[in-house]
């Protein structure tokens, strides 16, 4: 879902750019307030393995592939805001360094899979949590989040192409559908690997899904309640 | 061992595991976006040369070796620079 330089016209590139430069205002004047000596080693390590696992390509339909892009666990563990920045830093290096990704359409790419990517698999989450309690609500919400976050990156991506009429000559359903087709595959195969994360930590460092989130204030923390004992959530 | 250098262990051993079945098993790539741009007959136009284009060190292409060394590098250089902004987002704090 990486958008090279050239697929994107200049005017939907600068209008990418500044509305994703309000999101990283957002996420690191809150991330001063909130991020601790507590989250920081699980967010670089976590950062780093999806940077890692994101060299590993899976098929998929049509001779295609697909590999994992890690920020819906980045945002159910450590929050939307610091999704974002860990997704900012991967976007940035594979673009500096490999190519993966423009530097006149970072500010999309971040878009697309750093802030609709990291949002809406949280904002789902919290919704099945309010629907279904505790474990079984958030991994439906990691399911089914991160499908839907994964599906509507890939529909944000056919938008931009589409509207970008100098540089790609078809218009935005026809954009649209081919990024959301194959993305509905990938979007199934990112929310089973999110909720396997989630379900491994929940058993073996519930302590980590419970530290505080660097969310928006008005979206808040993610229900979980802890047991009596301070141990395991149920 | 302390909790916090276990959870560094454990997830580097899981990201070297990722880099070398991404250079060995899985390395073919053919994305969606690349296979709808070629279909649809668009093409790139890089505004950045990149030092190691498409994760192959320049004259070492197709080498495993070489590639999983880059992304064992690139894996900790991630992993570092991350660390290095949440500290200075949480000293500022």
């Amino acid at each position: 879902m990486h958008i090279p330089d050239g697929f994107l016209d200049l005017s939907i590139c600068v209008i990418m750019y500044l509305a994703t430069l309000v999101f990283w205002a957002f996420a690191f004047r809150r991330a001063k307030q909130v991020l601790s000596d507590r989250q920081v080693p699980l967010m670089a390590t976590l950062t780093a393995m999806f940077f890692a696992a994101q060299m590993m390509n899976y098929p998929i339909v049509g001779g295609t592939t697909a590999h994992l892009l890690g920020g819906p666990t980045l945002a159910i563990t450590l929050g939307p805001y610091a999704g974002l920045i860990s997704m900012t830093i991967i976007l940035l290096i594979q673009a500096l360094f490999f190519g993966d990704g423009g530097i006149t359409t970072f500010g999309a790419n971040v878009w697309n899979m750093g802030i609709v990517g990291v949002f809406i698999p949280y904002l789902m989450c919290l919704l099945a949590m309010k629907t279904v309690k505790n474990r079984r609500g958030m991994l439906i919400g990691a399911f089914l989040g991160a499908l839907i976050g994964d599906l509507l990156a890939a529909i944000f991506a056919g938008l931009e192409l589409g509207l970008s009429r100098l540089s790609f000559p078809y218009s935005v359903p026809i954009a649209v559908t081919a990024m959301a087709i194959h993305h509905s595959f990938i979007g199934v195969g990112e929310g089973i690997v999110t909720a396997m994360i989630i379900s491994v930590l929940w058993k073996t460092r519930p302590d980590l899904l419970r530290l505080p989130k660097v969310a928006p204030t008005w979206m808040g923390e993610l229900p979980i309640t802890p047991t009596a004992s301070g141990g395991h959530p149920r | 061992m302390s909790q916090r250098r276990k959870l560094l262990a454990v997830s580097i051993t899981i990201s070297i595991i990722f880099v070398v079945i991404g250079c060995v098993w899985l390395s073919f790539s053919a994305e969606t976006l690349d296979e709808v741009a070629e279909r649809f007959g668009a093409s790139e136009s890089p505004a950045w040369t990149p030092p190691i284009p498409d994760y192959a060190l320049p004259g070492f292409e197709g080498n495993v070796v070489a590639n999983i060394s880059i992304g064992i590098v690139f894996t900790l250089l991630t992993l570092g620079v991350v660390f290095s902004v949440g500290k200075v987002l949480e000293a500022k704090k």
